[in-house]
């Protein structure tokens, strides 16, 4: 059985991270390394945020982007993806969904969330903002495949944004999510 | 702006280049190298329905790339791109269907990309 792993739009292109957030000059490489060690296909999905709110965007936790306008953006991204997703479990592939820890829109178990949040964009020194949950876009993709009657594909959040991020963990989660 | 990694360099690339076949041209190996992020063109065997949508969000980002001024070009051919990207706004951009990882490496450092 064939496998395909639909990532985070960042993973293969670090320009369209928030002012900042810009991890490596372009491809983040361990992601790819593990997906081709193991032979999976690399579907990259649109970034929510890069459209919506663009390069020039500030830092966001999820409840500053949590309006129906920005849910109806993913919505519109989840729909397109879903479909493609759809096309693949027709062939009876295996698919596996690989988002960005941390992230408002691509978390899978990590979100970010303060509800005081808003205003002047100042972030208070040593705030953690990191909240279990999926970002809007993952909850948005999940509705989308929920009502078509898709499962949600097998999924993993790579970490290197969060604080106590590790690689070689990361590695071994990727591995273990692939293999399964 | 307070900077980061990135290299402001973004190459939009067929699916096909991004996912060779043993022994094919592995474009993404090569856009690392040589640092380019990569916006990823939907693959040829998708039906239509499934390419339109997916076509449309790779001109809506590469507009906002191309208002803020970063390099960018296509890698491989893709039908269809340079009408989406019109559509959006984007002028043409500069285009390589390489054969091969140096030919592939020249064009984009040499300043055509």
């Amino acid at each position: 059985m064939a496998g395909v792993a639909f990532v985070a739009h960042c993973l293969l292109n670090q320009n369209a991270k928030v002012d900042g957030g810009a991890r490596t000059a372009g491809i983040y490489s361990p992601l790819v390394e593990e997906l081709r060690a193991h032979g999976w296909r690399i579907e990259q999905m649109p970034c929510p945020e890069l459209a919506f709110t663009g390069l020039q965007r500030f830092w966001a936790v999820k409840e500053q982007l949590d309006t129906k306008a920005f849910r109806r953006h993913c919505r519109r991204i989840a729909q397109a993806v879903a479909s493609a997703i759809e096309a693949h479990v027709e062939r009876e592939d295996d698919v596996v969904l690989i988002g960005l820890e941390g992230s408002p829109s691509m978390g899978v178990c990590v979100t970010s969330s303060d509800e005081q949040l808003g205003g002047r964009p100042t972030w208070p020194e040593g705030s953690s903002e990191l909240a279990s949950g999926r970002g809007i876009y993952i909850e948005e993709l999940a509705a989308e495949l929920a009502e078509r009657g898709l499962p949600m594909p097998r999924a993993i959040g790579v970490s290197h944004q969060l604080p106590d991020h590790d690689p070689a963990a990361e590695r071994a989660a990727l591995a273990e999510l692939l293999e399964a | 702006m307070e900077g980061d990694e990135r290299a402001f360099r973004v190459a939009l690339v067929t699916a096909e280049l991004l996912n060779p076949p043993p022994g094919g041209l592995d474009a993404l190996a090569v856009l690392e190298e040589e640092d380019w992020g990569v916006i990823q063109l939907p693959a040829s065997d998708y039906p239509e329905e499934v390419v339109a949508p997916l076509l449309d969000q790779v001109a809506e980002q590469t507009e906002e790339f191309a208002r803020h001024g970063y390099r960018l070009a296509v890698v491989g051919c893709h039908d269809g791109l340079a009408d989406v990207l019109a559509r959006h706004g984007v002028a043409p951009l500069p285009q390589l269907d390489p054969a091969t990882a140096e030919e592939l490496r020249a064009f984009l450092s040499t300043g055509e990309g």
